[in-house]
């Protein structure tokens, strides 16, 4: 009997396992839905996770409540948690201390300092935190994710600072803030005129120039990164000065802030008695006060004071020895097109010729001043930098297919040199107007007639169009010398001392292919990729589905290919026979 | 089983008498005579095999009006391949193995205590592959085309397919010699017995030969397959791992079938070889258990040394690990402990298990481990009509294969005067 | 047997078994090698492309396939999800939205140098002609071999018929004789696909590459890929995010089989003589100890 039954029960568990394992066979192109991480605001809640020390996780992050714990604390301040250097200034590291290093050190460190302090709250019967794992390692902060958008500290709060910090505090030093590092010396100095950013030094992933890198070597061996010492210098002088603002009494608050803001911006409780801190607005201690998430674009910047270094607004580039006329470089108003000055500034804020020489220097990596200048994919560079412009949308249009000036190109149109290199006058140019020319107002376009009607292109709308966005932009206005420029960005081959007219595509564009080259743009494609090219790349809604530029043709062939004109396309390939002699 | 009835051949044995042929007309009225069913036709598996075959043949019909897709089969363009490849021509190839197996130990290594289990897996192996041919046939789309591959009309020599196609003709040819002294004894032939008593050892060698290159071939078909058969199933050494399998899987084929053959034909088993056979099974069982072994450790080191190991952690890897584990190891470990024992039940279950694990791995390699990233909307599973068929074609081959087992000397010993012309 | 005539088998065996090895076909063999032409191939660019499926519709026009409806209402329900060729349509046009914006991508036959599909062919139905071109004739078993080796899963079959046909691009083979441009070639109305010789192809797409860094990622997908195709793409994204495979490595297809085919003549002319050594010697082993057997007991009765 046993033995039967032993037999029946290896049977069932073998189809068993058959069973189960053909489900997983199955199953396995639909995998159950992976957990995505899931963003939410931050709200000055701070996750723990380190992966870069820990690697995967064995428990769900820890979400901690910064700002419970700043509450609770409030008394006894930052330094319950965070260490203070010699100078009695916090430095924002937590766990104070990790004795010896590697996963294990960094995780004692972290429940010593946490749970030691919980359970010291619980003894003395405050309201205190969790102690056991599943309460700090919440299973739903498994895959939270809290992004902290990067800060900026742009033109608008630069100039915010020096207002503040002399009117309020009467203080006229950039030293409070600038500094800079005497590598013998070994120690920071501040001098006036000198002032550079912070990410010069402190930006340790970038690679630097001898002089810089120097000062950053020794930044990167203290673990100064940009994160760190942004939190270091300001956090710790937002603290001490936020009691600035308590000793304001309230008649004055409420004088300083009549009618420029709403009752409930800081009464926000039902109980008028109550209001918010002064830090919601003036020198935050928040997080989410610096870390906003959202970012001031150029044009509102345009009318912020830059920072004053003495530079001139207009700076005759002139290299000695050089070939070319001087550039006169119009500082003033490049400075209102960019964020930051590190955009061309991106070592330190001296000038180009400083680090380039004509024929390179070991600080400017060897790279002469006119590769400086020219270089088209970088953005620090002049004409890298027109190159990004010129790939905005209302730009890109024409200038995504016209190749890119490079001081290696052999581009035959190197005409706009001069708009530069100008020499010592600069005439601003006159906004585009093509009167006086006569413009077609309609292009019929029926060579390729087939399938579809002849296109009626309107061609003066067009150019209207294009006159307009040349004029709206400085950048445009300042290169499109001249109508001509307009019309090579469809009519890319046009030289009008060789012509008697505009030429048409057709023209150059053969309809059928060029067997020599077959890489050779056929017409049918010129006119497919250069219209088409210019709606995508001007993200123009219309003229993206055949109806939209040339109707069906109702009573034309169906049949697309030339099936049935084998032998005119013959003759017109015998070298292709040549070459191949098929079977 | 009542295809016969146990007089009716004891008579026959003890007659001994040998059946005089001399010509084709004498020739074909004893064949006529052969084809008459000795027995009983109504049994239940009678029934039941006929009906299936019955509809089996209908189908067929269907598939050749219809050709190979939906509903015939459930083959899709990304699954080329399925039960029909699956089951007949890559598993049926492998247990036919057992023919070239024992016929390695039999007549090259010469170890007679197999002698009375080899005609059987013999004329298995000539079956399995006659009927390869004709699912071959079946399964090919264009099967017409099928003499191309002989005639010319441009030799693919570059073919994998086209060397498997050649060895499987030429192996039908081999292991119909290497039957074909049954046959004779069969016909009473005495100058034929000797003749191709004689050219016994080459014809083994030969099939020996023919074996082991299309038993690799039928892996190396595989090895193309690169990017879609799942990692754990696929090596480069597919070949190798192929024809060691075809090995275990023969032999335990061998084992499963002797277990039926010798209960259903039991009377045409005497004394002396039911006695041997306990010792026959234990001696294939260790056989088996070394090769499942080899084959098992092989496929640990093969999949460590292409990385596979981190690829266990997923659905298709426990289905690997249950494989494996549930239809290598244990059948081998099965196999070990019963030839120890001298059990012969675990033996047979063994055998099961082995062949099932067979199976598993060369559906795996053809369609479940194949594009194995498809959703479950895109896969294959075989559909009822190609489940009937290979039913219908088993039914087939076993009607046969009782056939012959029933008139010629494959279960019963050689009659006295074929077997003194062995001794020379 | 004795001694000497063992070793002139033993000899006959390993002669044997090493010449076998030029015997044997074992990869097709790259056109340019045997017929000093060269392969002729069609340059993909998919920033060009913009998905207006007229290579489809060329395609179904020049060989006889249904036509397929490439009205402007269709680009919305047939780009919705990604197709695969199919035994009624060679070419297919699908739609990916990458962080460069739209990418359309034709998706045909690659007609790889070495490739699986033709070495896998047992009656040299799928061929790979001089010029290049993949083409299949109708002395097809059907055995569907090539599919199963083709690692872009390209051939189709035409399952309801019985009559089935193994259909994919073939480069337009018979308009190539009579020396007119692929289908889809002549009708794309961007030139996103440029046909000439895999050299002239080739060097175009480096051109692009080099003259606009910023508008293409530095590499032509089919120049190395399986041992390098004559369907070449150009992309402006990684080409996994356009549904290509990146692991397939620059190993031809065919040389995976070739290992196999390498040891086929060894293992024919090896293994008969080796099961025959060793039947004798295991033969010779059985007599020699009847032999002492035998004598043992002679001797013993003697005493």
């Amino acid at each position: 009997m046993s033995r039967k039954l032993l037999f029946l029960f290896i049977s069932v568990l073998y189809l068993i396992l058959i069973a189960s394992g053909l489900t997983l066979v199955y199953s396995v192109g639909n995998p159950e839905p992976v957990q995505k991480p899931v963003s939410a605001a931050h709200d000055n809640k701070i996750r723990i996770a380190h992966t870069e020390i820990f690697g995967k996780l064995q428990r769900p992050q820890v979400v901690f409540d910064h700002k419970k714990h700043e509450e609770a604390y409030k008394k006894e301040g930052c330094s319950t948690c965070h260490p203070v250097d010699s100078k009695n200034k916090l430095i924002f590291n937590f766990p104070k201390t990790i004795k010896g290093k590697g996963k294990k050190a960094v995780m004692k460190a972290f429940h010593d300092e946490c749970i030691e302090c919980h359970k010291k709250s619980g003894a003395e019967n405050k309201k205190t935190g969790p102690v056991t794992c599943n309460n700090c390692h919440k299973k739903e902060f498994a895959m939270l994710k809290k992004p902290i958008p990067q800060a900026e500290f742009d033109f608008y709060d630069h100039n915010k600072h020096v207002k503040i910090m002399k009117e309020k505090f009467g203080k006229d030093d950039c030293g409070q803030c600038h500094h800079t590092y005497d590598v013998k010396d070994q120690k920071l100095y501040s001098k006036k005129g000198t002032e550079e950013s912070c990410s010069s030094c402190h930006d340790l992933d970038k690679k630097r120039g001898p002089e810089l890198a120097a000062i950053t070597k020794v930044a990167a061996s203290k673990g100064l990164s940009v994160r760190k010492i942004s939190h270091q210098q300001c956090l710790n002088c937002h603290l001490e000065c936020k009691d600035s603002y308590m000793n304001v009494g309230s008649q004055d608050v409420h004088k300083i802030h009549n009618e420029k803001i709403a009752c409930n911006s800081c009464h926000i409780a039902d109980d008028y008695r109550q209001a918010v801190s002064c830090t919601e607005c003036h020198i935050p201690t928040d997080c989410s006060k610096c870390h906003t998430g959202k970012y001031r674009t150029t044009a509102e910047l345009n009318n912020v004071a830059r920072p004053d270094r003495g530079q001139r607004a207009i700076s005759l580039i002139d290299i000695e020895n050089s070939s070319m006329r001087e550039v006169p470089f119009n500082h003033q108003s490049h400075e209102k097109s960019v964020k930051s000055c590190r955009t061309c500034h991106h070592e330190t804020l001296k000038s180009c010729k400083a680090c380039h020489s004509l024929t390179g220097k070991p600080e400017g990596k060897g790279i002469n001043v006119a590769n400086a200048y020219h270089r088209m994919l970088a953005e620090q560079s002049c004409t890298g930098c027109h190159n990004k412009m010129k790939a905005q949308k209302e730009c890109a249009g024409c200038h995504y297919y016209i190749s890119a000036m490079d001081v290696g190109t052999m581009n035959p149109k190197k005409n706009n040199c001069s708009s530069c290199h100008a020499g010592k006058q600069i005439a601003m140019p006159k906004p585009l107007s093509y009167a006086g020319n006569n413009i077609k107002e309609e292009v019929e376009i029926k060579v390729l007639q087939k399938e579809f009607e002849p296109s009626k292109f309107p061609h003066r709308d067009v150019l209207n169009k294009l006159v307009k966005v040349s004029n709206d932009s400085k950048l445009a206005t300042y290169f499109h010398r001249d109508i001509q420029t307009l019309c090579n960005g469809c009519h890319h081959q046009s030289n009008t001392s060789a012509e008697l007219q505009m030429p048409r595509c057709g023209n150059c564009h053969m309809v059928d292919y060029d067997k020599q080259n077959l890489n050779k743009t056929s017409l049918l494609s010129a006119y497919h990729r250069q219209c088409q090219g210019c709606h995508e790349k001007m993200d123009i809604s219309k003229g993206r589905k055949c109806s939209e530029c040339h109707e069906a043709n109702k009573k034309g062939p169906s049949a697309i290919t030339q099936i049935k004109n084998r032998n005119v396309v013959r003759q017109n390939t015998t070298s292709m026979l040549n070459v191949w002699h098929p079977k | 089983m009542a295809g016969e009835k146990l007089e009716t051949v004891a008579v026959e044995q003890k007659k001994e008498e040998r059946p005089q042929i001399s010509s084709i007309g004498d020739f074909w009225s004893y064949f006529k005579n052969e084809l008459r069913p000795k027995g009983n036709l109504s049994t239940a598996f009678n029934l039941i095999s006929g009906i299936v075959i019955i509809f089996g043949v209908i189908l067929l019909l269907f598939r050749f009006a219809m050709g190979i897709g939906r509903p015939v089969t459930n083959l899709s363009q990304s699954f080329p391949w399925g039960l029909w490849i699956g089951f007949y021509v890559m598993s049926g190839s492998a247990f036919a193995g057992g023919g070239y197996v024992l016929a390695f130990i039999v007549y090259i290594l010469g170890v007679n205590k197999y002698r009375p289990v080899l005609r059987a897996a013999i004329l298995n192996a000539f079956l399995f592959y006659v009927f390869c041919s004709v699912v071959i046939v079946i399964t090919f789309g264009r099967w017409w085309n099928i003499p191309n591959v002989f005639i010319g009309n441009e030799f693919g020599a570059s073919s994998v397919l086209f060397v498997v196609i050649w060895l499987f003709f030429l192996y039908i040819l081999t292991s119909a010699l290497e039957f074909s002294p049954a046959v004779a004894e069969w016909l009473g032939k005495i100058k034929m017995r000797k003749t191709v008593g004689s050219l016994a050892l080459g014809a083994v060698a030969f099939g020996i030969t023919l074996s082991i290159l299309h038993q690799t071939g039928l892996g190396a078909l595989m090895t193309m397959a690169k990017g879609k058969i799942h990692p754990l199933w696929y090596t480069e050494m597919l070949p190798f791992m192929f024809f060691i399998s075809s090995i275990y899987a023969g032999v335990s084929m061998v084992i499963f079938e002797g277990t039926i053959s010798s209960k259903v034909f039991t009377y045409q088993i005497d004394e002396e070889n039911r006695q041997s056979r306990d010792d026959i099974l234990i001696g294939l069982a260790r056989i088996c258990g070394a090769v499942i072994f080899t084959y098992f450790s092989l496929n640990l080191i093969l999949a460590k040394f292409e990385g596979d190991f981190a690829l266990i952690n997923s659905s298709m890897g426990y289905w690997w690990l249950i494989e494996m584990i549930g239809f290598v190891a244990i059948p081998g470990l099965m196999f070990i402990h019963g030839a120890q024992k001298r059990n012969t039940l675990t033996i047979q279950a063994a055998a099961i298990i082995a062949i099932a694990g067979i199976l598993l791995n060369r559906y795996n390699s053809v369609f479940l481990a194949y594009n194995w990233s498809l959703p479950f909307s895109e896969k294959y599973y075989p559909s009822a009509i190609e489940y009937l068929v290979c039913l219908a074609i088993v039914f087939v081959q076993i009607w046969v294969f009782r056939w012959v087992v029933n008139r010629m000397f494959v279960m019963r010993k050689s009659p006295q005067w074929a077997s003194t012309l062995d001794k020379d | 047997m004795d001694r000497r005539t063992f070793l002139k088998i033993i000899g006959t065996g390993v002669a044997g078994a090493t010449t076998g090895d030029l015997l044997t076909a074992g990869k097709s063999s790259a056109g340019e090698r045997i017929s000093g032409k060269e392969f002729y191939g069609i340059l993909v660019d998919t920033t060009r492309c913009i998905g207006c499926r007229r290579c489809e519709k060329a395609c179904a026009e020049v060989n006889g396939l249904p036509n397929p409806d490439i009205s402007e209402g269709t680009n919305e329900t047939v780009f919705q999800s990604l197709r695969q060729t199919t035994d009624k349509q060679y070419t297919v046009t699908n739609k990916y939205d990458t962080e460069k914006g739209t990418i359309f991508v034709p998706k045909r036959c690659m007609h790889c140098n070495q490739p699986g599909c033709t070495v896998a062919c047992p009656t040299k139905a799928m061929k790979k002609r001089p010029t290049g071109h993949v083409t299949w004739d109708s002395n097809c078993i059907g055995c569907r071999l090539c599919m199963v080796s083709c690692p872009f899963d390209v051939p189709k079959f035409e399952y309801g018929k019985a009559m089935p046909n193994i259909q994919k691009c073939n480069l337009c083979w018979d308009r190539f004789k009579q020396g007119v441009l692929p289908a889809c070639v002549e009708v794309c109305p961007t030139q996103a696909l440029m046909a000439g010789t895999r050299r002239q192809i080739l060097d175009d797409g480096k051109r692009r590459i080099s003259m606009n860094p910023d508008k293409y990622v530095d590499h032509i997908f089919g120049e190395y890929e399986v041992g390098g195709t004559s369907h070449l793409y150009l992309s402006a994204v990684p080409f996994e995010q356009i549904g290509f495979r990146k692991d397939l490595g620059t190993k031809p297809y065919p040389e995976y089989s070739s290992f196999y085919f390498k040891t086929v003549p060894l293992v024919a002319t090896l293994t008969p003589l080796f099961m025959l050594a060793v039947s004798a010697a295991i033969k010779m082993g059985k007599e020699s100890q009847k032999q002492k057997h035998e004598e043992k007991h002679e001797e013993k009765g003697k005493h």
